[in-house]
């Protein structure tokens, strides 16, 4: 290995950075959600009577929300980036703007770094008008994440209540939904179920868009 | 069990599983933990941040001890998203997709880890896997390095440097699940076994990517005042890049067995604040490029889905992106019977309390929480 860069700071004629100009530089990197295609997970084809690790198959049948999606059985990845069933549409007064609070229940982490995802330049959540709050008081949907743990059930009913009429509330990942490979489910009832472990960032939105509905 | 033994405490501290305190190689039982944290003086409070917070990725609650500006103390209860995971009795490949779990974005690490346990307990020989393992590792390492400096940034209010980090942490994941079939690993980790395409890893744009922005933020006054002296910290009971930003010499990719790095050189720096935790990883995403590069492997593996029977016990212990990550199994007749796992979170977390309430106000509390590279995933997690 060289000599370590940052050696060379410090030494007089401090360079700066233009960051504007620089991000301009960079160009548009956002994308269009079908551009990045990958076959785990996704909807999964056929019939199968694999002895799932998680009982995600049940007489030939598949159940998405229980999938962890694990590569094992004989069920065909299609690279649809649509794992989501929609219990209860969005209400129209979130058609401008739609504000995301997540809680962590129980993840591994990796839910939560793709939830973050959707704010990178790729994926620009920002386009489809859907924002994270910082505050369940300044949201309009609750994200829960990860299985029911003890310590964060309480945590979980203050956020819910702490949020503005309407409010939705989207289970996101296979934890969450029906306790995958970990655990059990850390809510009993989600108006959107994000399939996954963890869901793609392309169906996240799409289950938002489509939940959403058109203009 | 090649690489430990139950006994008297050896070499350096790594950490603490749910029966032992883990040494280089060493396993004693626990030690007795000293009550260290101040006490409350009038007029000063308690500010409670967390578990659920908008700045907090994960839940995690801090009891700040503070006279108002000034941070004295933190009291720390990572324990409200404890998970509670079975794996007694259960096959050693059921007991793999409990483990990619238990901390999703190192998953490679925690798989591979436990991998190497289990051929250590039924003296598998996997000297044809040292490389691939490696270069998985390695890759891992550059995601998550990059998630650490994007928090720096994050905190630092540096939008345009935090978003092309994000953009970056993102190719990273697409290079994996092209390699690998899943963005975090899952699945592709067995006993003996890889599942990967190693010709489709290409690291050529995400290096100069990465040199630019990193040379943008050494250019960058604001940012380097923000970092430079601040969370302080130079503790022998340390691992991973926060030991070495601190001067120590820790590295479980020179004094551990369980892979073989080879002839391979360490990132060190002195000074033990956030700016040299910051120059660790950025120099550490350049110094696993180039371990990644070396080894050049274009070949495709396979997955053995082969069940074992055998018993014993065995153990691991690996550089994970935050340091030592130690596995011990115990299997019988091809079933797990214990599980005993060190993460680098535990010794960070204790170090970031540490570093807080040495000398630093409010204003610097994200730039000395993000530059640990804390998981709490695999910090409150119990086998059951
Ligand atoms: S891919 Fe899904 S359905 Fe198939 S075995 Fe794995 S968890 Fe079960
Ligand atoms: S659903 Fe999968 S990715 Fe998400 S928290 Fe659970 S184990 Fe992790």
């Amino acid at each position: 290995m060289g000599k370590l860069r940052h050696l060379d700071i410090g030494t007089g004629g401090e360079v700066s950075v233009n960051w504007f100009i620089n991000g301009v530089k960079k160009r548009i990197k956002t994308e269009k959600l079908d551009k990045y295609n990958l076959m785990y997970p996704s909807i999964l084809e056929g019939v199968s009577d694999y002895n799932c690790p998680t009982e995600a198959i049940n007489n030939g049948k598949w159940n998405m929300d229980k999938c962890i999606f694990c590569r094992q059985c004989d069920l065909n990845p299609t690279g649809k980036q649509d794992t989501y069933s929609i219990d209860q549409k969005i209400p129209g007064i979130f058609k401008k703007s739609l504000y995301l609070y997540p809680v962590d229940s129980g993840t591994c982490g990796a839910c939560n770094v793709e939830f973050t995802t959707l704010f990178s330049p790729q994926y620009d959540s920002s386009r489809f008008k859907i924002f994270m709050a910082n505050t369940p008081r300044h949201a309009d949907a609750l994200v829960v994440m990860g299985v029911h743990t003890e310590g964060m059930e309480q945590i979980l009913r203050e956020a819910y209540d702490a949020m503005p009429e309407p409010k939705i509330v989207i289970g996101l990942g296979a934890c969450a939904l029906s306790g995958g490979i970990i655990g059990r489910s850390a809510m009993e009832k989600y108006d959107i179920r994000i399939a996954g472990c963890p869901p793609t960032p392309a169906s996240i939105l799409n289950a938002i868009i489509e939940a959403r509905g058109k203009k | 069990m090649k690489y430990y033994e139950f006994g008297d405490k050896t070499g350096r501290y790594v950490g603490r599983t749910e029966k032992y305190d883990v040494y280089a190689s060493t396993l004693a039982g626990i030690g007795k933990d000293e009550d260290d944290h101040e006490e409350r003086t009038p007029g000063e409070i308690y500010f409670n941040y967390g578990p659920s917070a908008g700045g907090l990725r994960e839940s995690v609650n801090f009891s700040i001890l503070t006279p108002g500006e000034a941070i004295r103390d933190v009291i720390i209860n990572s324990g409200f998203k404890r998970r509670n995971i079975r794996i007694t009795g259960d096959s050693i490949s059921d007991v793999m997709l409990k483990v990619e779990r238990i901390n999703g974005f190192h998953s490679a690490s925690h798989s591979i880890a436990y991998a190497l346990a289990v051929e250590d307990a039924l003296n598998v020989d996997n000297s044809d896997l040292n490389d691939a393992r490696i270069v998985e590792i390695e890759l891992e390492r550059i995601r998550s390095n990059i998630d650490v400096i994007k928090g720096l940034c994050e905190s630092a209010g540096f939008a345009v440097p935090e978003k092309q980090l994000l953009l970056l942490r993102e190719e990273v994941a697409r290079i994996i699940s092209t390699a690998f079939g899943h963005r975090y690993y899952f699945s592709v980790n067995g006993i003996n076994s890889v599942d990967g395409d190693f010709s489709r890893i290409t690291l050529n744009s995400v290096e100069k990517q990465f040199r630019s922005l990193y040379d943008g933020l050494l250019s960058s006054k604001i940012f380097l005042d923000r970092i430079q002296e601040n969370g302080i910290v130079s503790d022998p009971l340390s691992t991973g890049p926060a030991a070495r930003a601190a001067n120590f010499r820790y590295d479980a990719r020179l004094d551990s067995g369980s892979l073989n790095y080879g002839k391979y050189s360490t990132v060190m720096e002195s000074s033990g604040d956030t700016f040299s935790r910051f120059l660790v990883r950025a120099e550490e995403i350049l110094e696993s490029i180039n371990i990644i590069e070396s080894y050049d492997i274009k070949k495709i593996y396979r997955k053995n889905r082969m069940e074992l029977n055998g018993s014993g016990e065995g153990t691991a212990r690996i550089e994970s992106p935050a340091g030592d990550l130690f596995y011990y199994v115990k299997i019988n007749e091809g079933r797990i019977m214990d599980i005993q796992m060190s993460s680098p979170s535990y010794l960070n977390m204790r170090n970031f309390r540490y570093a807080l309430k040495n000398g630093n106000i409010f204003t610097d509390f994200f730039f000395v929480w993000e530059s640990f590279g804390i998981w709490i995933s695999e910090l409150e997690v119990r086998f059951q």
